[in-house]
């Protein structure tokens, strides 16, 4: 953590903070695909519950910062009163885990798109084993259960990768992000 | 109140703990006492305005029960029996509709459970309480209360951005990629601000000395007393009791590869 | 001979994202309880320098730094991080971000704690640093609750609950109404003195500061340091190279200015000679009716509003925080739909405009210009109605080059509007509610946080729009600008409209101050020469 300066953060955490309310303003988008889809609905757009974790990463780049800031979002969730609770926590520290596994595949050396991407995908699998134990997937039908995992993949390589780092772009032009690695990035692409 | 006076960390702990054991139960009749006996706890051992309660647990319900209804719909077919039960006038197996109820239950536990804890435990001092009795790093403590502060102020940048926006005339997408294109938009200013508000918090912090050090002395200290072993005494005992007379009459399922 | 508390030697500072130093080759050395004030235009780093001093620089530096920094003569990176705060303590501009509790106590604590306080004696210097500022009522408060000006007094308790050496106000009334910032700088008078502190002031808007501060450094556009001595015989001269940096000056020296009097300068309403002094130009007729409020009400906030504008007339609404203002002019532009009554633009309910309709009507300048951008270039944010609006490509080119010129934003046309200067910003903004040639505009607090330049600049480019027959409302703190521009003002008072009528009569009110209202300099000027003895109210 000493790697950390504060201002990454309090920076970090307004990120989560944000996007902790953003996740609770997306689940109910999610129930209303479940009305339509069953439980896959929630999978066709998963990949929202991941974005902080990736956004964080690509704009800080400094280890831990998927894992922390996806945790933090899911703290914040619980506190606003989210449905499922203290294993909201959980969940999200397994998706932050997730994502940082990617992160750390690269040895926190490369944030391009294909490792954002990736990110996402892993976010994915980490979160959809858990939730294979924790919501009892396992009662439901081979075939149904694959489909959401092949859904909730394509969402977090689609939603949480490409989205976010569109977004963490856009940010960096208004140059907020000057003293972080993303924008000192975008700074010298500019320079060039 | 004794809820509220419990140090926070044992109370997080208690409740991760039992969510945890509850998530191996398999069978509706262990969650449903639990949620009677959590519910029970909370109104008798804490103050908040009831009203309240009931706002939150409302759609606790509302998704336990969706809970309930997939499952049975998308139930695995290859688990099916021969006996069936009628449901809203279709036929289902009895299994499921026992699995389904479980697993809507359990939801509905997990619910009551965290509610016991928002109701009775003010955050900061739970974050102060991780930080001295957790050893949470200081750091990360402060600087997600800093961030945690901003709650109100981004619900008010929120409503401004969005009337700043109906001026502009661009509150009114007329397609996918128009849709896209106006959450970008709103969520700029939103995220810029938020950023640029987030570092001079940091350096106002540093400025009033602020390094992150684990060494430093506390205006609010928290302590773990002998009375606050009661809480995980009474919620683990009481699920033990629960689980022990359910064997007895036959009804508790354990985790047994419902997969 | 008063002892040294810090001494500056041949600072130099970069930053990596840009080519010039943002200080260059300071040197200076301030004195056990001397107050100093810190001048300089926009950007010439005076920000970071306060970061010098209190040591956060070179640690959180992204670029270099030269030179050395001694408080109480020890090298300020020689201090292990925290310790200086128990030296130097800084109070910021913005009183949002200060912050990192919930609670008024729990903040003041923060910083003791940091320091390593042993408890009993925290809880103690908590009650005193609350009660030296005023706000011991306030102990368990959320901070969030507090206004802009009580969160000021409270981000200086905590800095004094840890007994600095030095303090240092980094334009700590930039974002408070004038009455709060009034009321600011008297507490800062009376800790000064019952506390034994040096004070280091940085300040845009020098009127009220002139009495506490004796000293002045003036750093230069380049890094530079300009002038250091004192402070009133610097200003008596060379009023005018400090205006022209961005500095906003006292009444009087300004009017000096203006009316191109000799030096030296009054720098106090007092000591201006008792010449005519101009009279506002008499409110034109107004023309036809062209916005009605007729009883409305909105949830709580509003209650009973009737008001009838005209064209041609520039409307300024005033009012203590939380009286209704926003609101008021929120519903009158349509982006509120009223719980009760009615809104009608030319003659019509707003209920029966149709949105964009509408919006060619009626523009709103938000504080925050920000929240208003949409797009990634300064070009695009004006052109973005017209293209929406379905004209042929030349006619609106024309129109938005023109747009851009006549608000002086020429030339920044690929800008990101987020990164332009706070004028500039605020410029665009406008030029965005002015594109499609609106008859009535909207502005909350258009001069919030500016400096004097960009004031100014903003100002005339609205009085031309007025005399060219726009009609302006104007939500304002600023009784000055109600003074020199408004031909009608409307005092809001706890949701309710408490006053309607051309700002002379209200001047004229007795119970002026009941409303958190004061008089404008201009009028104390006169008021001053009338009595033809110590005025009332001494500006500085």
């Amino acid at each position: 953590m000493n790697s950390w300066k504060l201002k990454e953060i309090v920076v970090m955490s307004v990120l989560s903070v944000v996007f902790a309310v953003v996740y609770l303003a997306f689940l109910p988008v999610g129930k209303i695909l479940v009305g339509f889809f069953g439980p896959i609905g929630y999978d066709l757009i998963f990949g929202i519950w991941f974005i902080v974790s990736i956004i964080a990463a690509y704009i800080i780049r400094k280890p831990g910062a998927a894992f922390l800031s996806e945790t933090i979002a899911a703290a914040v969730e619980v506190l606003l009163g989210n449905a499922v609770g203290p294993m909201l926590l959980v969940s999200g520290m397994i998706q932050g885990l997730g994502a940082e596994s990617a992160f750390a595949m690269t040895r926190y050396k490369r944030y391009d798109l294909f490792t954002l991407m990736l990110a996402g995908v892993m976010a994915a699998v980490f979160s959809f084993v858990w939730g294979y134990f924790l919501s009892g997937y396992a009662a439901l039908s081979t075939g149904y259960v694959a489909a959401m995992f092949i859904a909730r993949i394509i969402s977090g390589a689609i939603i949480s990768g490409v989205a976010g780092k569109a977004l963490s772009d856009a940010l960096a032009k208004t140059g907020v992000l000057s003293s972080f690695a993303l924008g000192k990035e975008h700074r010298r692409k500019h320079a060039a | 109140m004794f809820l509220h006076d419990l140090n926070p960390t044992v109370k997080a702990l208690t409740i991760i703990g039992a969510v945890f054991l509850l998530a191996f139960v398999f069978d509706p009749v262990t969650p449903l006492l639990y949620i009677v006996w959590t519910v029970l706890v909370t109104f008798l051992f804490g103050t908040f305005k009831k009203r309240y309660y009931l706002y939150y647990f409302i759609p606790f319900t509302l998704f336990a029960f969706g809970m309930f209804w997939t499952t049975i719909v998308f139930s695995d077919t290859a688990s099916a029996t021969s006996e069936t039960v009628s449901f809203l006038g279709m036929e289902f197996p009895t299994e499921d509709i026992w699995t389904a109820a479980a697993l809507g239950l359990r939801v509905l536990a997990f619910a009551s459970l965290s509610l016991l804890f928002l109701f009775t435990t003010n955050m900061v001092h739970f974050i102060l309480s991780l930080i001295q009795q957790l050893k949470l790093p200081p750091k990360i403590a402060y600087g997600v209360l800093a961030g945690y502060r901003f709650l109100p102020m981004l619900k008010t940048e929120f409503q401004q951005i969005r009337a700043a926006h109906r001026i502009r005339g661009v509150n009114r997408p007329d397609s996918w990629k128009e849709k896209l294109l106006q959450y970008q938009r709103f969520a700029i200013p939103l995220l810029a601000g938020a950023i640029r508000k987030a570092e001079r918090t940091a350096i106002a912090m540093e400025s009033k000395g602020f390094t992150g050090a684990k060494a430093r002395t506390f205006y609010r200290p928290m302590r773990v007393q002998w009375k606050d072993w009661l809480f995980p005494v009474m919620m683990f005992g009481m699920l033990g009791v629960t689980i022990a007379v359910l064997l007895y009459f036959g009804y508790f399922s354990w985790y047994d590869g419902q997969l | 001979m008063s002892q040294e508390v810090i001494r500056v030697e041949d600072l130099t500072l970069h930053y990596e994202e840009r080519q010039k130093p943002v200080l260059s080759h300071l040197n200076f050395s301030i004195d056990e309880g001397e107050n100093v004030l810190i001048l300089g235009p926009s950007g010439s780093g005076k920000s970071s320098l306060t970061h010098c001093l209190n040591g956060l620089y070179p640690r959180e530096l992204d670029g270099s730094m030269k030179g050395e920094v001694y408080v109480k003569g020890r090298r300020t990176d020689s201090y292990p991080a925290g310790e200086m705060a128990q030296n130097v303590g800084v109070v910021f501009q913005d009183p949002e971000t200060q912050f990192c509790m919930i609670t008024v106590e729990d903040e003041v604590a923060f910083g003791l704690e940091n320091l390593n306080t042993p408890y009993e004696l925290m809880v103690e210097k908590v009650d005193t640093a609350l009660r030296s500022v005023g706000m011991e009522a306030y102990k368990t408060a959320n901070i969030s609750e507090l206004s802009g000006g009580q969160k000021q007094k409270v981000a200086l308790a905590c800095i004094l609950a840890m007994e600095p050496e030095v303090l240092i106000l980094d334009e700590p009334t930039a974002n408070l109404d004038p009455v709060a910032r009034k009321e600011f700088i008297q507490l800062l008078k009376r800790l000064k003195k019952e506390l034994a502190f040096t004070l280091v002031v940085i300040e845009h808007k020098l009127e009220g500061w002139l009495d506490l501060l004796e000293r002045v450094l003036i750093i230069h556009e380049d890094g530079e340091l300009a002038y250091d001595g004192p402070l009133h015989d610097h200003l008596k001269t060379y009023a005018l190279d400090i205006h022209e940096m961005g500095i906003q000056l006292p009444y009087a020296t300004r009017r000096a200015l203006e009316q191109e009097w000799t030096p030296p300068y009054p720098l106090h309403i007092g000591e201006m000679p008792a010449v005519a002094f101009p009279e506002n130009p008499p409110a034109k007729s107004a023309g036809k009716v062209l916005l009605k409020a007729e009883d409305v009400h909105w949830k709580s906030i509003l209650r009973n509003i009737h008001i009838t504008f005209h064209e041609g007339e520039w409307v300024a609404i005033v009012g203590e925080n939380g009286s209704g203002k926003s609101s008021l002019s929120r519903i009158l532009a349509g982006i509120q739909s009223p719980s009760k009554g009615t809104v009608s633009l030319h003659g019509r309910s707003l209920k029966k405009w149709k949105e964009n309709e509408m919006r060619k009507e009626v523009g709103y300048v938000f504080q925050n210009p920000e929240h208003q951008f949409i797009t990634d270039t300064v070009y695009e944010e004006v052109a973005f109605s017209l293209r929406h609006a379905g004209m042929k490509e030349a006619e609106w080119t024309k129109i938005v080059e023109e747009t851009l010129k006549f608000c002086r934003l020429d030339g920044l046309e690929e800008q990101h509007p987020f990164l332009l200067s706070q004028g500039q910003k605020r410029r665009l903004s406008v030029a965005t509610m002015i594109v499609e040639d609106q008859q009535m505009l909207f502005l909350d607090e258009p001069t919030f946080g500016q400096d004097e330049k960009s004031t100014s600049d903003l100002m005339s480019l609205l009085k031309e729009k007025h005399e060219n027959g726009t009609t302006i409302v104007m939500i304002t703190h600023d009784m000055e600008l109600v003074d020199k521009y408004a031909t009608r003002v409307l005092v809001m008072n706890e949701g309710e409209l408490s006053f309607d009528d051309q700002p002379k009569e209200l001047w004229a009110l007795p119970d002026l101050v009941d409303h958190h209202l004061e008089l404008p300099p201009r009028e104390q000027w006169k008021r001053a020469v009338w009595k033809r003895e110590e005025p009332a109210y001494v500006s500085s």
